[in-house]
């Protein structure tokens, strides 16, 4: 699996989407997904509706999934598309939880912060270690598409913020777990997968 | 200490006035001798050398540099026998484990105009020159040493037997052709006709080539300013023996502790002190790692102060922030001072920059819930552009190295490896360069402007930048203000970053 892959983060549903995208580029299926939602998210607020906010979450997991089964290697923009994916699963978060109720947003936020654990782990561990999370954690974890469904659910049972602080907990509890005895397994023989110092941050 | 077994040292060079460059004098013993010995010390046991006549030509040369490579128990170095360079040099190529196989080379024209080119992009050799081989667009100098990795062994084996191959019975013609050139480029130097009979015999630079257009992963270690010589005459060596006292190792194995390419904050108001922090915990014995997690607990004793929504409380944050941000540069220069790298000590020190920085905003927000204000949208909003826009950093330079993987190499034989050489077609007219290309190549000309590439790393909003305005707005003024300048100044390097890597898109 290429690194590009795996930093999609991609769950069941998107994976079961895939195959709708073949004749389009990633980049471009992942942009028409994502950008609406941005726009509307920061248009609407807390003010989104719960149909509204579904229909939203629907539109992302059904292009965001598209976008997996393009043609990755003759996309000059392939490297737009796990941020966007990313940009679309933080956002749609920060949406519904402060549609959910004024004390949404505090659960949304703690939500992001196990969640960007993982997704800088998925990024750490290749490039130091060159080994990749299990799989079992990744479906687990259910993916950006399985989390964005279930948050929507927690939202139309009137489960939030409890619901979210809930997921929040147990996912960050798990990504550093898994993490940290990743480490007890360590080989000495595991080898950088690439080396590029630095966050490419004055590129 | 380092993961290469067996050296193999080329006394082939011809000196002036007889003999091999390798066999000339220094101090009581000569130039191989002291190679061999800095090579034991470092830790490689086993440090074999071809010398001319016993290996009567480059074919030959090239054949035994196949036996030994395949026959080694783990990682080899293949060297010229007369380079007179310092033991901090050697060690940056052989104890550095982030280098599985790399060169020596230097990006300041050490060298020059001698030495071969090669040509790099993030870190990694994508072209190189040799006697025979051209490399476009150089951005460094090969030195004359090659450490290839126990993975790679084999692949240096079939390049050398290649090679050998290609040079028995004399070298081709449009091999010929290209050391031409090289003798027309070094017209008026005075030591061009020895330089020239040197670069006969080089399989050294050879072998880089032919690595590098087997797609390896070939890796740099920067001379610095190291002190680096390639004597060809008694002279010479003279010469370098009076100039190597010069170059002090332990100063500039301290300014090479700070890494190349930070920020305009942490360069100018950070590292000049906190590498002085870094010898003296390396003297106290401190590890990275330990710096690492203290650098971390300082972060979340910020993140707590933040969270205490007091004026006291903003103001201790932001300077605790200060401090944690200062150990966290520590680590890094500790680490590249006492060449402690390691898997876990990169991770961590990676891991634990954002989880600071995200507990800070965490802090800021549960802070200005206290104080009646919340802000948990701005925070999330903060902390998704942060997280996005490392993701573009992260997914771009995956991209750049996988294309890097897939290019099309030219064949040994063929002296360039210009897009001509690689797909076949030599003679076909090079197109127009797009209009994106034209904007692009202005963009890089801007780099050049003195100041330009300040501002442009300012621009970005690196991680010193960043850290220096949380504390600022914090101490000043509220969260609120704080993620509100955070989001403006993230939103325009992300739309800067954004514009950089779409021209490079389209410019392909």
């Amino acid at each position: 699996m290429s690194a590009l892959d795996l930093y999609r983060d991609d769950g069941p549903l998107a994976r079961a989407f895939a195959p709708l995208g073949r004749a389009a580029p990633p980049s471009v299926l992942v942009a028409v997904a994502v950008v609406p939602v941005l726009v509307l998210a920061a248009a609407t607020g807390a003010d989104g509706s719960r149909g509204l906010l579904a229909a939203a979450v629907a539109w992302v997991v059904l292009l965001g999934g598209a976008s997996r089964g393009g043609a990755l290697e003759r996309d000059r923009f392939r490297w737009a598309v796990p941020p966007l994916l990313r940009a679309g699963e933080y956002t749609l978060i920060l949406w519904m939880s402060a549609a959910g109720c004024a004390d949404g947003p505090g659960a949304g936020f703690a939500l992001l912060l196990a969640l960007a654990f993982r997704h800088y782990d998925l990024v750490y561990r290749l490039r130091y270690r060159g080994r990749t999370p299990p799989a079992w954690l990744g479906a687990v974890a259910g993916g950006w598409d399985g989390r964005l469904v279930a948050i929507w659910v927690l939202l139309a049972t009137d489960a939030l913020p409890a619901g979210l602080y809930a997921l929040a907990a147990a996912l960050g509890v798990l990504f550093a777990a898994e993490s940290a005895a990743s480490w007890r397994s360590f080989d000495a023989g595991d080898r950088p997968a690439l080396y590029d110092e630095g966050e490419g941050e004055a590129e | 200490m380092t993961t290469v077994s067996t050296a193999v040292l080329l006394a082939t060079a011809p000196a002036q006035g007889g003999g091999v460059a390798a066999d000339l004098a220094w101090e009581d013993t000569t130039l191989v001798s002291r190679l061999g010995d800095q090579l034991r010390a470092l830790g490689i046991d086993d440090v074999q050398v071809l010398r001319r006549p016993a290996s009567p030509d480059l074919a030959a040369d090239l054949a035994a540099v196949a036996r030994i490579a395949r026959a080694a128990p783990a990682g080899v170095l293949v060297a010229q026998a007369d380079v007179v360079t310092q033991r901090e040099a050697l060690a940056a190529l052989l104890a550095d484990p982030r280098i599985g196989t790399g060169v020596l080379s230097s990006l300041e024209g050490v060298g020059a105009p001698f030495a071969f080119g090669q040509r790099s992009d993030r870190g990694r050799v994508v072209s190189a020159a040799s006697p025979f081989h051209a490399a476009g667009g150089p951005t460094e100098r090969f030195l004359g040493l090659l450490k290839v990795s126990a993975a790679d062994t084999a692949a240096l084996a079939a390049a050398a037997e290649e090679l050998a191959g290609l040079v028995a019975g004399g070298v081709p013609a449009a091999w010929e052709a290209e050391l031409e050139r090289k003798r027309q480029d070094w017209k008026g130097e005075a030591e061009a006709p020895a330089r020239l009979a040197a670069a006969r015999e080089d399989a050294v630079a050879l072998l880089a080539t032919a690595i590098v257009r087997r797609g390896a992963h070939v890796g740099n270690a920067d001379i610095r300013e190291l002190f680096w010589a390639r004597p060809l005459s008694a002279a010479a060596a003279r010469q370098a023996a009076a100039d190597i006292g010069g170059h002090d190792e332990e100063r500039v194995l301290l300014d090479s502790a700070v890494k190349a390419t930070d920020g305009f904050f942490t360069t100018f108001f950070v590292s000049p002190y906190s590498k002085y922090i870094a010898r003296w915990a390396a003297r106290r014995g401190l590890t990275p790692n330990q710096v690492t997690v203290a650098s971390l607990a300082l972060g979340a004793l910020a993140a707590a102060a933040f969270a205490t929504g007091h004026r006291w409380g903003l103001i201790a944050g932001a300077l605790l922030l200060q401090v944690a941000f200062t150990t966290d540069c520590v680590d890094g220069q500790l680490a590249r001072y006492t060449r402690t790298f390691s898997a876990l000590g990169a991770w961590l020190d990676s891991t634990f920059d954002r989880v600071k920085e995200y507990l800070v905003f965490a802090g800021l927000g549960i802070g200005a819930a206290r104080m009646g204000a919340p802000v948990w949208a701005l925070a999330g909003a903060a902390l998704t552009l942060q997280t996005v826009r490392h993701a573009f950093d992260f997914s771009f330079a995956a991209a750049e190295h996988a294309s890097m993987d897939v290019a099309p190499q030219a064949p040994l034989a063929e002296p360039s490896d210009g897009p001509a050489a690689r797909s076949g077609a030599a003679g076909t007219p090079v197109p127009r360069p797009a209009a994106s290309a034209r904007v692009l190549r202005a963009w890089r000309r801007i780099d050049r402007l003195g100041g330009a590439v300040w501002v442009k790393r300012v621009v970005v909003f690196p991680i010193g930048e960043r850290f220096a305005v949380i504390s600022i707005t914090a101490a000043l003024f509220t969260p609120r203000v704080t993620f509100i300048v955070v989001l403006a100044w993230g939103g325009v390097g992300a739309v800067y970053g954004l514009a950089g890597r779409g021209l490079r898109a389209l410019a392909r």
